[in-house]
Protein backbone atom coordinates (compact mmCIF):
# COMPACT_ATOMS: atom_id res chain seq x y z
CA UNK A 1 0.00 0.00 0.00
CA UNK A 2 1.46 3.31 -0.99
CA UNK A 3 1.08 6.88 -0.26
CA UNK A 4 -2.59 6.67 1.07
CA UNK A 5 -3.75 8.51 3.95
CA UNK A 6 -5.70 6.51 6.49
CA UNK A 7 -8.98 6.70 5.73
CA UNK A 8 -10.03 5.78 9.39
CA UNK A 9 -7.31 7.80 11.87
CA UNK A 10 -9.22 6.43 15.34
CA UNK A 11 -9.77 3.90 16.91
CA UNK A 12 -13.24 3.36 18.86
CA UNK A 13 -13.75 1.59 22.21
CA UNK A 14 -16.86 0.93 24.18
CA UNK A 15 -18.16 -1.45 27.18
CA UNK A 16 -18.04 -5.16 25.02
CA UNK A 17 -17.32 -3.68 21.38
CA UNK A 18 -13.22 -2.52 20.49
CA UNK A 19 -13.10 -1.22 16.38
CA UNK A 20 -9.62 -0.41 14.38
CA UNK A 21 -8.74 -0.42 10.91
CA UNK A 22 -6.40 -3.18 10.21
CA UNK A 23 -3.45 -2.06 7.70
CA UNK A 24 -2.24 -2.62 4.71
CA UNK A 25 -3.77 -6.29 4.33
CA UNK A 26 -2.93 -7.81 1.16
CA UNK A 27 -6.56 -8.07 -0.86
CA UNK A 28 -7.47 -9.90 -3.88
CA UNK A 29 -10.33 -10.83 -6.00
CA UNK A 30 -10.28 -13.88 -8.10
CA UNK A 31 -12.83 -15.40 -10.67
CA UNK A 32 -12.75 -18.13 -12.43
CA UNK A 33 -15.30 -21.26 -13.35
CA UNK A 34 -13.56 -24.25 -13.99
CA UNK A 35 -12.47 -27.28 -11.93
CA UNK A 36 -8.39 -26.19 -13.21
CA UNK A 37 -8.76 -23.01 -12.31
CA UNK A 38 -9.89 -24.19 -8.57
CA UNK A 39 -7.03 -26.89 -8.55
CA UNK A 40 -4.58 -24.37 -9.84
CA UNK A 41 -5.15 -21.55 -7.24
CA UNK A 42 -5.40 -24.34 -4.39
CA UNK A 43 -2.03 -25.47 -5.74
CA UNK A 44 -0.33 -21.99 -5.92
CA UNK A 45 -1.51 -21.03 -2.57
CA UNK A 46 -1.61 -23.94 -0.51
CA UNK A 47 -5.51 -22.98 0.01
CA UNK A 48 -8.73 -24.42 -0.94
CA UNK A 49 -11.14 -22.07 -1.57
CA UNK A 50 -14.51 -22.19 -0.16
CA UNK A 51 -16.97 -24.32 -2.65
CA UNK A 52 -19.71 -23.88 -0.05
CA UNK A 53 -21.31 -20.34 0.03
CA UNK A 54 -21.21 -18.39 2.83
CA UNK A 55 -17.99 -19.61 3.96
CA UNK A 56 -14.16 -19.27 4.16
CA UNK A 57 -11.33 -20.96 4.23
CA UNK A 58 -7.68 -20.12 6.04
CA UNK A 59 -4.14 -21.33 5.51
CA UNK A 60 -1.55 -19.95 7.92
CA UNK A 61 -0.67 -16.97 5.40
CA UNK A 62 -4.24 -16.46 4.05
CA UNK A 63 -7.93 -16.46 4.23
CA UNK A 64 -10.42 -16.60 1.20
CA UNK A 65 -13.87 -15.24 1.24
CA UNK A 66 -16.55 -16.86 -0.36
CA UNK A 67 -18.46 -13.81 -2.35
CA UNK A 68 -20.37 -15.49 -5.19
CA UNK A 69 -20.11 -19.19 -6.83
CA UNK A 70 -17.14 -17.81 -9.06
CA UNK A 71 -15.76 -14.77 -7.20
CA UNK A 72 -13.46 -15.03 -3.87
CA UNK A 73 -11.69 -12.82 -1.76
CA UNK A 74 -7.89 -13.49 -0.61
CA UNK A 75 -6.81 -11.47 1.87
CA UNK A 76 -3.58 -11.70 4.13
CA UNK A 77 -3.51 -12.55 7.95
CA UNK A 78 -0.60 -10.38 8.56
CA UNK A 79 0.06 -6.97 7.62
CA UNK A 80 2.10 -6.57 4.95
CA UNK A 81 5.04 -3.88 3.93
CA UNK A 82 3.99 -0.41 3.94
CA UNK A 83 6.27 0.44 1.72
CA UNK A 84 5.62 -1.40 -1.55
CA UNK A 85 2.94 -2.68 -3.86
CA UNK A 86 4.34 -5.70 -4.85
CA UNK A 87 2.76 -8.85 -3.34
CA UNK A 88 3.96 -12.13 -3.60
CA UNK A 89 0.45 -13.94 -3.68
CA UNK A 90 -0.89 -11.55 -6.43
CA UNK A 91 1.97 -12.32 -8.56
CA UNK A 92 2.19 -15.89 -7.95
CA UNK A 93 -1.37 -15.94 -9.37
CA UNK A 94 -0.65 -13.90 -12.20
CA UNK A 95 1.35 -16.72 -13.28
CA UNK A 96 -0.69 -19.52 -12.78
CA UNK A 97 -3.98 -18.39 -13.77
CA UNK A 98 -4.09 -15.13 -15.41
CA UNK A 99 -1.26 -16.18 -18.31
CA UNK A 100 -2.70 -19.57 -18.44
CA UNK A 101 -5.96 -17.90 -19.01
CA UNK A 102 -8.02 -19.86 -16.48
CA UNK A 103 -9.43 -16.57 -14.32
CA UNK A 104 -8.96 -13.69 -13.22
CA UNK A 105 -7.07 -11.90 -10.51
CA UNK A 106 -8.06 -8.52 -9.69
CA UNK A 107 -6.12 -6.77 -6.73
CA UNK A 108 -8.07 -4.29 -4.15
CA UNK A 109 -5.51 -3.73 -1.31
CA UNK A 110 -6.45 -0.17 -1.57
CA UNK A 111 -10.23 -0.47 -2.60
CA UNK A 112 -11.25 -2.30 0.42
CA UNK A 113 -10.55 -1.07 4.29
CA UNK A 114 -10.28 -3.60 6.63
CA UNK A 115 -12.67 -3.33 9.90
CA UNK A 116 -11.54 -5.44 13.00
CA UNK A 117 -14.23 -5.72 15.94
CA UNK A 118 -13.56 -7.68 19.10
CA UNK A 119 -16.29 -7.87 22.02
CA UNK A 120 -19.46 -9.23 22.43
CA UNK A 121 -21.47 -6.67 20.91
CA UNK A 122 -20.27 -6.83 17.63
CA UNK A 123 -23.59 -7.79 16.36
CA UNK A 124 -25.72 -5.79 17.97
CA UNK A 125 -24.33 -3.08 16.51
CA UNK A 126 -24.87 -4.56 13.22
CA UNK A 127 -28.33 -5.80 13.67
CA UNK A 128 -28.86 -1.58 14.28
CA UNK A 129 -28.32 -0.91 10.59
CA UNK A 130 -28.56 -4.03 8.33
CA UNK A 131 -31.37 -6.43 7.41
CA UNK A 132 -29.47 -9.43 7.30
CA UNK A 133 -30.48 -11.82 9.91
CA UNK A 134 -27.25 -12.40 12.10
CA UNK A 135 -28.36 -15.13 14.54
CA UNK A 136 -27.45 -18.68 12.28
CA UNK A 137 -24.63 -16.27 11.05
CA UNK A 138 -22.71 -16.09 14.44
CA UNK A 139 -23.16 -19.16 15.81
CA UNK A 140 -21.96 -21.05 12.71
CA UNK A 141 -18.01 -21.59 12.14
CA UNK A 142 -16.33 -19.65 9.30
CA UNK A 143 -19.44 -18.11 7.75
CA UNK A 144 -19.08 -14.86 5.72
CA UNK A 145 -21.55 -12.64 4.20
CA UNK A 146 -22.27 -9.85 1.96
CA UNK A 147 -25.29 -7.21 3.09
CA UNK A 148 -26.23 -4.03 4.03
CA UNK A 149 -24.97 -2.08 6.81
CA UNK A 150 -26.17 1.29 7.14
CA UNK A 151 -27.13 1.16 3.39
CA UNK A 152 -23.21 0.64 2.41
CA UNK A 153 -22.29 -2.65 0.93
CA UNK A 154 -20.39 -4.46 2.98
CA UNK A 155 -18.45 -7.84 3.57
CA UNK A 156 -18.98 -9.26 6.84
CA UNK A 157 -16.53 -12.79 8.03
CA UNK A 158 -17.03 -14.12 11.69
CA UNK A 159 -13.24 -14.58 12.24
CA UNK A 160 -14.37 -16.34 15.84
CA UNK A 161 -16.89 -15.56 19.02
CA UNK A 162 -16.74 -11.92 19.56
CA UNK A 163 -14.26 -11.11 16.88
CA UNK A 164 -15.74 -10.30 13.33
CA UNK A 165 -13.74 -8.64 10.23
CA UNK A 166 -15.56 -6.12 7.99
CA UNK A 167 -14.68 -4.88 4.60
CA UNK A 168 -15.99 -1.90 3.43
CA UNK A 169 -14.77 0.50 0.23
CA UNK A 170 -12.75 2.91 0.67
CA UNK A 171 -14.79 6.18 -0.47
CA UNK A 172 -17.31 4.80 2.20
CA UNK A 173 -15.32 3.79 5.31
CA UNK A 174 -15.61 7.46 6.92
CA UNK A 175 -18.64 7.57 6.28
CA UNK A 176 -19.29 4.05 7.83
CA UNK A 177 -17.15 4.45 10.42
CA UNK A 178 -18.51 7.49 11.88
CA UNK A 179 -22.27 5.74 11.83
CA UNK A 180 -20.71 3.08 14.02
CA UNK A 181 -19.55 5.64 16.32
CA UNK A 182 -22.73 7.03 16.79
CA UNK A 183 -24.41 3.48 16.60
CA UNK A 184 -21.93 1.93 19.34
CA UNK A 185 -22.63 5.09 21.28
CA UNK A 186 -26.32 4.48 22.46
CA UNK A 187 -25.56 0.56 22.51
CA UNK B 1 -40.88 -5.87 2.55
CA UNK B 2 -40.38 -9.81 1.85
CA UNK B 3 -37.91 -11.97 2.17
CA UNK B 4 -36.39 -13.87 -1.00
CA UNK B 5 -34.44 -16.92 -1.62
CA UNK B 6 -31.37 -16.38 -3.43
CA UNK B 7 -30.82 -19.76 -5.52
CA UNK B 8 -26.88 -19.15 -3.85
CA UNK B 9 -26.46 -17.71 -0.66
CA UNK B 10 -30.00 -18.49 0.83
CA UNK B 11 -32.96 -16.19 1.79
CA UNK B 12 -32.53 -12.18 2.30
CA UNK B 13 -34.38 -9.56 2.71
CA UNK B 14 -35.78 -7.46 -0.32
CA UNK B 15 -34.07 -4.87 -0.09
CA UNK B 16 -30.62 -6.57 -1.11
CA UNK B 17 -32.47 -7.33 -4.59
CA UNK B 18 -33.54 -5.40 -7.51
CA UNK B 19 -35.76 -6.30 -9.86
CA UNK B 20 -35.11 -6.66 -13.78
CA UNK B 21 -38.21 -7.15 -15.09
CA UNK B 22 -39.89 -9.48 -17.37
CA UNK B 23 -38.31 -12.83 -17.96
CA UNK B 24 -38.13 -15.30 -20.86
CA UNK B 25 -38.34 -12.19 -23.58
CA UNK B 26 -36.20 -14.59 -26.53
CA UNK B 27 -34.29 -11.25 -28.91
CA UNK B 28 -35.27 -11.31 -32.76
CA UNK B 29 -32.39 -13.71 -34.49
CA UNK B 30 -32.89 -11.31 -37.49
CA UNK B 31 -33.73 -7.81 -36.11
CA UNK B 32 -32.59 -6.02 -39.39
CA UNK B 33 -35.78 -7.47 -40.84
CA UNK B 34 -38.34 -6.25 -38.30
CA UNK B 35 -40.45 -3.42 -39.18
CA UNK B 36 -40.19 -0.43 -36.22
CA UNK B 37 -43.37 -1.44 -35.10
CA UNK B 38 -42.14 -4.95 -34.17
CA UNK B 39 -38.83 -3.84 -32.58
CA UNK B 40 -40.89 -1.36 -30.41
CA UNK B 41 -42.56 -4.27 -29.00
CA UNK B 42 -39.76 -6.23 -28.69
CA UNK B 43 -37.82 -3.65 -26.69
CA UNK B 44 -40.66 -1.75 -24.90
CA UNK B 45 -43.81 -3.42 -24.30
CA UNK B 46 -43.63 -5.48 -21.36
CA UNK B 47 -47.29 -7.51 -20.35
CA UNK B 48 -47.12 -6.20 -16.46
CA UNK B 49 -50.19 -8.58 -15.38
CA UNK B 50 -51.95 -8.64 -12.55
CA UNK B 51 -50.95 -12.20 -11.04
CA UNK B 52 -48.69 -14.91 -11.73
CA UNK B 53 -45.60 -13.73 -13.33
CA UNK B 54 -42.27 -14.44 -14.81
CA UNK B 55 -39.56 -12.23 -13.81
CA UNK B 56 -36.07 -11.16 -13.10
CA UNK B 57 -34.37 -10.50 -10.52
CA UNK B 58 -30.76 -9.79 -9.00
CA UNK B 59 -28.71 -9.86 -5.75
CA UNK B 60 -27.26 -6.42 -6.31
CA UNK B 61 -25.94 -6.63 -2.65
CA UNK B 62 -25.09 -9.91 -2.07
CA UNK B 63 -23.84 -12.32 -4.94
CA UNK B 64 -24.64 -10.22 -7.46
CA UNK B 65 -26.15 -12.85 -9.65
CA UNK B 66 -28.91 -12.94 -11.61
CA UNK B 67 -31.69 -15.25 -11.09
CA UNK B 68 -35.71 -15.79 -12.71
CA UNK B 69 -38.73 -15.37 -10.28
CA UNK B 70 -42.31 -16.14 -10.70
CA UNK B 71 -44.32 -13.87 -8.53
CA UNK B 72 -47.74 -13.08 -7.96
CA UNK B 73 -47.92 -9.58 -8.45
CA UNK B 74 -51.14 -9.10 -6.87
CA UNK B 75 -50.34 -10.28 -3.08
CA UNK B 76 -46.35 -10.32 -3.60
CA UNK B 77 -45.95 -14.08 -3.16
CA UNK B 78 -43.43 -15.68 -4.33
CA UNK B 79 -44.36 -19.25 -6.23
CA UNK B 80 -40.74 -20.45 -7.39
CA UNK B 81 -37.10 -19.51 -7.96
CA UNK B 82 -34.89 -21.06 -10.53
CA UNK B 83 -31.09 -20.12 -11.93
CA UNK B 84 -30.51 -18.58 -15.29
CA UNK B 85 -30.72 -21.05 -18.18
CA UNK B 86 -32.63 -23.17 -16.38
CA UNK B 87 -36.44 -23.92 -17.69
CA UNK B 88 -39.72 -22.02 -16.30
CA UNK B 89 -41.58 -24.31 -14.06
CA UNK B 90 -44.39 -25.26 -16.33
CA UNK B 91 -47.37 -25.50 -13.71
CA UNK B 92 -47.72 -21.68 -13.71
CA UNK B 93 -47.76 -21.14 -17.21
Amino acid sequence: MLNYSNAITEEMSYSGLQISEVKPIMKLIVRGKKREFLSAVGKSLNLILPAEANTFTKSDKLTALWLSPDEWMIFSNEVSNIDSNDYETENLLNKNIIKTNLGAVTNVTDQFVLINFKGDKIYELFETGSPFNFNDFRKKRGSVTQTILAKIDVIIQHESQNEVNLFVRRSFSQHLFSWMNDSASRL
Amino acid sequence: MFLIHCPYCGEREQSEFKAGGEAHIVRPKQPTELSDDQWAEYLFMRKNIKGVQFERWVHTHGCRKWFNMVRDTSNDEIKAIYKMGEKPPTKYK
